[in-house]
């Protein structure tokens, strides 16, 4: 295949997320969990301590039967730039460099032997999107078997958050450098939770690529910190200049809105 | 040695900075680092080969196409196969969580008899001989005493060469009674012998369809092929397809759609009737269907003309004129509508009246056997099979009526009617049972009015599951004969959710067997064999495998290679060909059937007038209610609105709540006809005021600490209601009061 | 029986009421020991703590005991490189509660990290970008420089002083005293500003983030000053509760005044930027990040408009302004009461700079969560409390610690040689440590 695309460049990848037509079933989550080895509890009913990496929200409009809407909203780690490539807010804060901005890919990783779990990052994450193990690890006795190797488990103490399946790059790019070939395709490299969707709602490549899916979709607009030309696509918290690499596709206003607090430039004061 | 002040310093000071001149405090310092970054008790799964498997999950009730990927024997992943004509690279989240399933410390290891009072969970392990032998001994007494019809099964699936052999093996012994555990199909099937007088099953070419009327409908929450249709519903919104849901509760499937038209539960029938009136009133009917396709349209349309007017049915459904109206107009006008019904993910039939009230919708438009339409299919078979040999004893067992009633006078269309056995069992009426196979079915916990079926199987004196997991009614059984798990066996899986495309999907074994069980077409073959006669001969194959590759016969070499078997090229048949009914017409007259007593709704139970309030059920995609229990990653992504604790929410609208005086998370009692239990309240703006709503699926007494005890189950407080033309469960939900606690 | 180790010149209460204080503090010290054992070995799950409150009862703890203890490298600065040389008669007050505070705080820190034996990792891989990487770097190095400041306190104590080595040795540390309070002050500026910065770089958390003077944020600069205006307040609260229990005055009341005079201006020009600050942040910081001010204060007593009102106004101009009137600064019972309004606000400061900014949901769809410490937070935190009263009372015991005790609280004449007589003087001896509050 001919590339005409984004060959040698660092790559940004990203997620799309068509919020129309996910339909809040939770597979993502689960394939999430399967994939990285994500620990579960005996409770887990308790939200504010339980792991998943990608977490599905639920979203409503507020408005009382029969009016009421809802909308499902999947929000993994959004593997946020920054202002400048590498000034994500975890990043940034972590006094041990146990998570990093790939400058190569444009993923944010954790550091699971280096994190000594002071949770300032998680303090940084306006998405929520980091997780502490408040609790060891335990697996029922035989389930351990069901863990994946390519990702380490976890132990108590420590900070943890999606990863957009890295250990899935590292391997097509050791697949594509035993083929001599120096560039992955588009479909080489997926995350678990794009792979699973039944609905196929979420759509995962390079942001910087124009013949990928995501640019396209997307149209990130380099000039303004990656911000979506296509006027259905936001960002959330676009204006905390986090500049993440997850975009969501709604066709719906009130969902639009309740997603991105209003610009100051656009003149709204409250919404929903 | 005196040691003064002077010398104890030197000695500490040199001390401290001798060692500090050695490896020691560096050996100390990188060996506790190596120990806080690896715990010696953190698993650190092993690396091996990467392998990845296609099979069949049938975790779910549509069967999801799967890719496996192991890494040296251990299943690590479970993925949608990119090939798979239904799910097509997507997975359904309990099949994905499947490894879990495999895995998992609630599997049953191996054979094992109850030694202990029934249910108190005391067990012995015995050997597969012994085990297999205790059944035939007790087969072999019960033919002995010429009642062979007095040995039932309950099965989960109702086709499918295990599903075919389980049959069999009773046809062979001499008892009627294979039972299915019911489902909208079994409306549907009815429908469809009655209007298009086919012995088959609805296919719906949903892709295709531009307008969906959905009657309750869960069609993104499990409702069919749980995969399929989520990406179906993808579908519809690439080709701005237009979906209306109609129920009272803002389901996911409601809030997906276009529209969301809350209806007064159990009125469905009535909307749709209602619907089928502007049709007929403003001649929106396809002309040359109606005219020159059909029969009994005149009774149908006065049925309709003299009860449903569009003022009436609002009065009843809550949904406005305009409303019905539009629906209507808009229905009659899209290029291929199509209705649908079954409530939530279709576990309850539904009464006859309702499904052939939607179904007539379709009929109206002439959406039938088109593209976008609904199609009458032909039911799968597996035909490689001779037919059984049945000995005298066989045939006089036969003759017997069924347990449950179906085929009768009462219930001629009926094939099985599981909601009537817990009756029958009680007043020992036509018989009592002796024994009972149950196969990957969980009546005690998934049939409505559970307790029912609980006290209806303390009668019966032999039960034998064929469980792979601990559930409920393995607790209750006698003997256990563990089968395989998912992932360790041969099967065939015909899609029987409503797919348009005849398909049979093919579970191959993915690993060895890591426990002591036995395939359950392995287990009957060895006990016919066992039993000797015609029962031997009738099941003669030396193993299921074998008998599977037979039965499958001319689809096999398809099915070993490509994993599954379709048949691309299916179209149903022309309306001239289509319909072999008496007249060769469609028939709008339901068989010359009593209309208006067809479409009655069905009464709640248990009306004394201490009820305000109306309980309804509903069905979530993250909560399995069948025969499968939640794993523990499906546990844990049910929503904290839901379940916390093992408190179990139900959903109250705000208003309603205002005025029984419950706020967000108020303790409550709910109570029915059938029982109380102590719940707490979630208030919901989608839901239909006076209403609460539960979903089905927790509150499991059985398996382990990560889905035991957690909620309530709806169906120990929402029973069956009867539906009269049918026999079928046509509940809808329970009148119910919601108190303080 | 321990008469000998008294400081020479001056009464302390007799033993066995000391050792009943020491046993109470001690208990309340071993309740908190169990607890942070628990939490080491059992993991934080012991504690209220979630994905929400990363941060929470412990790091408001730590900022407000380095605010508090802020006293002594303010004091420091002030007697050594101002050369405010009264403040030698409270000095080595000021520095013994700054190594209290900050012990408590090293060691609280212990306590909430995750994986403590991993802590080291912050000077291995340390990531300069990182404010808490500063405030780790500095507060390692202050705390050794208040160790420094402390040693010879103690190596004054009178048995020690007979040694001439360790004679010697204080003696020559005196002489170095203001390099190594021109240091602490130095570092002291830095971690207590990147305390600050902790929340104020925080662009995720609009509640948080401050706008930038060079690389760092203004509460980089707001803490500082906050902790040199309220430290000293601190210190001066803690005088006078130990002169309450030793019913005795200790220091001079132009020392006092001093002091408060200083603070008294320090608090008042920080309240005047702490409130241009919150201004700004208000209309042009958080509205550009898309949030009106409304959306920080929820209406649950907790979180509402109210906590900005009593730190600004009630703990933050009030007391200011009370101690910058010398009337009524000279005003005892208004001077303790200006002092505990200031420290009351220091400490909420801090709470809102942690707490608030856990609480405040930035997503639309997000919601507030409440948090309430678990026992085993609470017992971690009063740990701290106890460890200070328990060091407090040893080294006012043998240390001398207030150079104007003995002048300002002559003994009788004819009162021989301490050793035999502690008994008898006992009788109208004061301290009644097991009366002591707590302090932090």
């Amino acid at each position: 295949m001919k590339h005409t695309g984004n060959i040698g460049k660092p790559k940004r990848y990203g997620m799309v997320i068509d919020l129309d037509k996910c339909t809040g079933c939770g597979t993502c989550m689960v394939a999430c969990m399967a994939e990285n080895n994500v620990p579960f509890k005996k409770d887990e009913s308790n939200k504010l301590d339980s792991i998943t990496w990608l977490r599905v929200y639920r979203l409503t409009n507020g408005k009382p039967y029969p009016d009421n809407e809802v909308c499902y909203l999947p929000r993994p780690c959004q593997h946020c730039a920054g202002k400048h490539e590498g000034h994500s807010p975890c990043v940034s804060v972590c006094p041990a460099t146990a998570t990093d901005y790939d400058q190569e890919t444009g993923i944010v990783s954790q550091i699971y032997t280096r994190c000594f779990g002071c949770r300032y990052c998680m303090a940084a994450c306006p998405y929520h999107a980091r997780y502490f193990n408040w609790w060891d690890p335990v697996w029922p006795k035989g389930m351990e078997k069901a863990l994946n190797p390519n990702v380490s488990a976890r132990m108590r103490g420590i900070v943890e958050k999606c990863s957009f399946c890295f250990h899935r790059y590292q391997k097509a790019m050791e697949k594509a450098h035993m083929e001599g070939r120096r560039e992955l395709e588009e479909d080489e490299y997926q995350t678990a939770c794009t792979q699973a969707c039944p609905a196929g709602a979420i759509t995962f490549g390079d942001l910087n690529n124009p013949e990928h899916k995501v640019h396209q979709i997307a149209q990130p607009d380099p000039a303004k910190g990656g911000r979506p030309r296509n006027p259905k696509v936001f960002r959330l918290l676009e204006e905390l200049e986090t500049n993440p690499k997850v975009y969501y596709l709604s066709s719906r206003e009130w969902v639009q809105e309740a997603c991105h607090k209003p610009h100051l430039l656009d003149q709204k004061t409250a919404h929903h | 040695m005196k040691i003064d002040r002077r010398s104890f310093l030197a000695l500490s000071v040199g001390g401290t900075v001798g060692t500090a001149l050695t490896p020691l405090p560096w050996k100390i310092q990188d060996d506790l680092a190596i120990w806080t970054q690896m715990w010696p008790w953190t698993p650190d799964p092993l690396d091996g080969e990467n392998t990845f498997t296609h099979t069949v999950s049938t975790l779910c009730r549509g069967g999801c196409g799967v890719t496996v990927r192991k890494v040296g024997d251990r299943v690590v992943k479970i993925e949608g196969r990119e090939d798979y004509p239904t799910n097509q690279g997507g997975v359904c989240n309990l099949c994905a969580s499947g490894m879990q399933m495999l895995y998992g410390p609630t599997r049953i290891p191996h054979p094992i008899k109850r030694v202990g009072d029934r249910g108190a969970g005391q067990w012995a392990r015995i050997s597969w001989e012994e085990a297999l032998s205790m059944v035939a001994e007790q087969l072999g007494e019960i033919r002995q005493a010429g009642q062979p019809e007095t040995v039932a099964c309950l099965s989960s699936r109702k086709y499918g060469s295990v599903a075919e052999l389980l049959k069999r093996f009773l046809t062979a012994y001499g008892s009627p009674n294979f039972m299915v555990t019911p489902s909208m199909m079994d409306a549907y099937d009815m429908t469809l012998k009655r209007m298009h007088g086919v012995d088959g099953r609805m296919g719906f070419d949903l892709e295709n369809a531009d307008y969906v009327l959905s009657f309750g409908s869960g069609l993104i929450e499990g409702w069919g092929n749980t995969a399929y249709m989520i990406h179906t519903n993808s579908v519809w919104k690439e080709r701005k397809a237009t979906v209306k849901q109609i129920e009272p509760r803002l389901s996911n499937t409601a809030a997906k759609s276009d529209q969301w038209i809350p209806v007064t539960p159990g009125t469905e029938a009535i909307l749709a009737l209602g619907i089928a009136y502007v049709i007929i009133k403003e001649s929106l009917y396809d002309y040359d269907f109606v005219n020159n396709f059909s029969t009994g349209f005149e009774e149908f349309r006065s049925a309709v003309l003299s009860g449903y007017s569009p003022g009436n049915v609002a009065k009843q459904t809550g949904v406005d004129q305009s409303t019905i109206v539009t629906l209507a107009r808009e229905f009659a006008r899209a290029r291929r509508p199509m209705a649908l019904c079954g409530r939530g993910q279709g576990t309850v039939p539904g009464g006859l009246g309702e499904s052939v009230a939607v179904h007539a919708l379709n009929a109206l438009v002439g959406n039938i056997n088109r593209p976008g339409g609904v199609w009458a299919m032909p039911r799968p078979a597996v035909d490689g099979w001779a037919a059984p040999a049945l000995d005298a004893s066989a045939q006089a067992g036969l003759a017997k009526p069924r347990l449950d009633g179906a085929g009768s006078a009462a219930f001629p269309f009926a094939e099985q009617l599981f909601n009537r056995v817990p009756e029958a069992l009680a007043t020992g009426s036509p018989y009592p049972l002796k024994a009972l196979f149950v196969y990957e079915a969980n009546p005690l916990f998934s049939t409505p009015g559970a307790a029912k079926v609980r006290e209806a199987f303390d009668q019966i004196p032999f039960i034998v599951s064929f469980a792979s997991h601990m559930d409920e009614t393995a607790m209750a059984a006698d003997l256990i004969l563990p089968n395989h798990a998912h992932l360790e066996r041969w099967e065939d899986v015909p899609d029987t959710s409503g797919f348009h495309q005849p398909m049979i999907g093919l579970v191959q074994p993915v690993v060895e067997p890591i426990r002591d069980t036995m395939h359950t077409g392995d287990a009957l073959l060895r006990l016919a064999a066992a039993l000797g006669g015609t029962m031997a001969a009738s099941m003669p194959w030396e193993n299921y495998k074998a008998c599977l590759q037979e039965g499958l016969a001319s689809r096999w070499s398809q099915l070993e290679a490509d994993g599954f078997w379709i048949d691309n090229r299916y179209r149903p048949d022309t309306w001239s060909l289509a319909f072999p009914t008496p007249s060769g017409k469609f028939d709008f007259g339901v068989a010359g059937s009593d209309l208006k007593a067809l479409f009655a709704p069905a009464q709640p139970e248990g009306d004394d007038g201490s009820y305000n309030l109306k309980l309804i059920p509903y069905d979530s995609v993250r909560i399995p209610n069948g025969p499968v229990g939640s794993p523990p990653f499906l546990v844990k992504i049910v929503s904290d609105t839901v379940l916390k604790g093992n408190d179990l929410f139900v959903e109250v609208n705000p208003e309603t709540a205002k005025a029984a005086g419950f706020v967000e998370g108020d303790h409550a009692v709910l109570k029915t006809p059938l029982g109380s239990a102590t719940v707490r309240v979630h208030l919901s703006d989608g839901l239909m005021p006076g209403l609460v709503a539960i979903p089905r699926g927790l509150g499991h007494t059985a398996f382990d600490g990560y889905l035991a005890e957690k909620g309530i189950n709806a169906n120990d407080l929402i029973g069956s209601v009867e539906d009269a033309a049918s026999g079928l469960d046509a509940a809808w939900g329970i009148l119910a009061s919601l108190v303080k606690a | 029986m321990d008469s000998a180790l008294i400081p020479k010149g001056v009464k302390r209460c007799p033993i066995w009421q000391f050792a009943l204080g020491l046993g109470i503090a001690g208990a309340v010290l071993l309740w908190g020991v169990y607890a942070m054992f628990l939490c080491w070995f059992k993991g934080l799950n012991q504690t209220n703590m979630n994905d929400y409150y990363g941060f929470a009862l412990w790091i408001w703890a730590d900022l407000a005991v380095i605010a508090l203890g802020g006293g002594a490298f303010f004091t420091g600065l002030l007697k050594y490189v101002f050369g405010k040389d009264e403040l030698k008669n409270i000095i080595n007050y000021a520095v013994l509660i700054g190594f209290i505070c900050y012990s408590s705080a090293l060691l609280i820190l212990a306590i909430d990290v995750g994986q403590p034996l991993r802590s080291w990792f912050i000077f291995w891989h340390a990531n300069v970008h990182s404010m808490l990487t500063e405030v780790a770097f500095c507060l390692s190095c202050y705390f050794c420089v208040l160790t420094i400041e402390y040693i010879p306190l103690i190596l004054e104590n009178r048995q020690l002083d007979k040694v001439p080595f360790v004679h010697n040795l204080s003696h020559s540390m005196h002489e170095y005293m203001a390099v190594f309070a021109a240091t602490g002050a130095f570092l002291s500026f830095f971690h207590q500003g990147s305390l600050g910065g902790v929340a104020g770089v925080l662009f995720g958390r609009p509640f948080a983030y401050r706008e930038h003077l060079f690389i760092w944020p203004w509460t980089f600069f707001l803490f500082t000053w906050s902790a040199a205006a309220y430290g000293p307040c601190f210190t001066l609260l803690v005088t006078r509760i130990t002169e309450k229990i030793a019913r005795k005055q200790l220091v001079k009341d132009a020392t006092i005044q001093l002091l408060a005079k200083i603070a008294g201006w320090m608090m008042f020009t920080y309240i005047i930027a702490k409130i241009i600050d919150t201004i700004y942040w208000a209309t042009t910081t958080a509205p550009s990040l898309g949030f009106s001010l409304k959306e920080f204060y929820s209406n649950n007593p907790v979180y509402g408009f109210s906590i900005l009102f009593i730190e600004i106004v009630v703990c933050g101009v009030l007391p200011a302004v009370m101690l910058v009137i010398p009337k009524v600064r000279s005003n005892r019972l208004l001077l303790t009461l200006a002092t505990v309004l200031a420290v009351i606000g220091v400490s909420l400061n801090r709470w809102v700079m942690v707490l608030q900014v856990m609480a405040v949901p930035v997503m639309s769809f997000d919601t507030w969560v409440m948090y309430y410490p678990s026992w085993q937070e609470v017992a971690t935190t009063i740990l701290p409390v106890a460890y200070g009263v328990i060091l407090i009372m040893i080294s006012y015991r043998y240390l001398p610690i207030f150079p104007q005790e003995a002048e300002l609280n002559p003994l009788e004449p004819e009162t021989p040689v301490a050793a035999e007589m502690d008994s008898q003087e006992a009788t109208e001896a004061d301290a009644d440590p097991e009366l002591t509050p707590a302090e932090a």
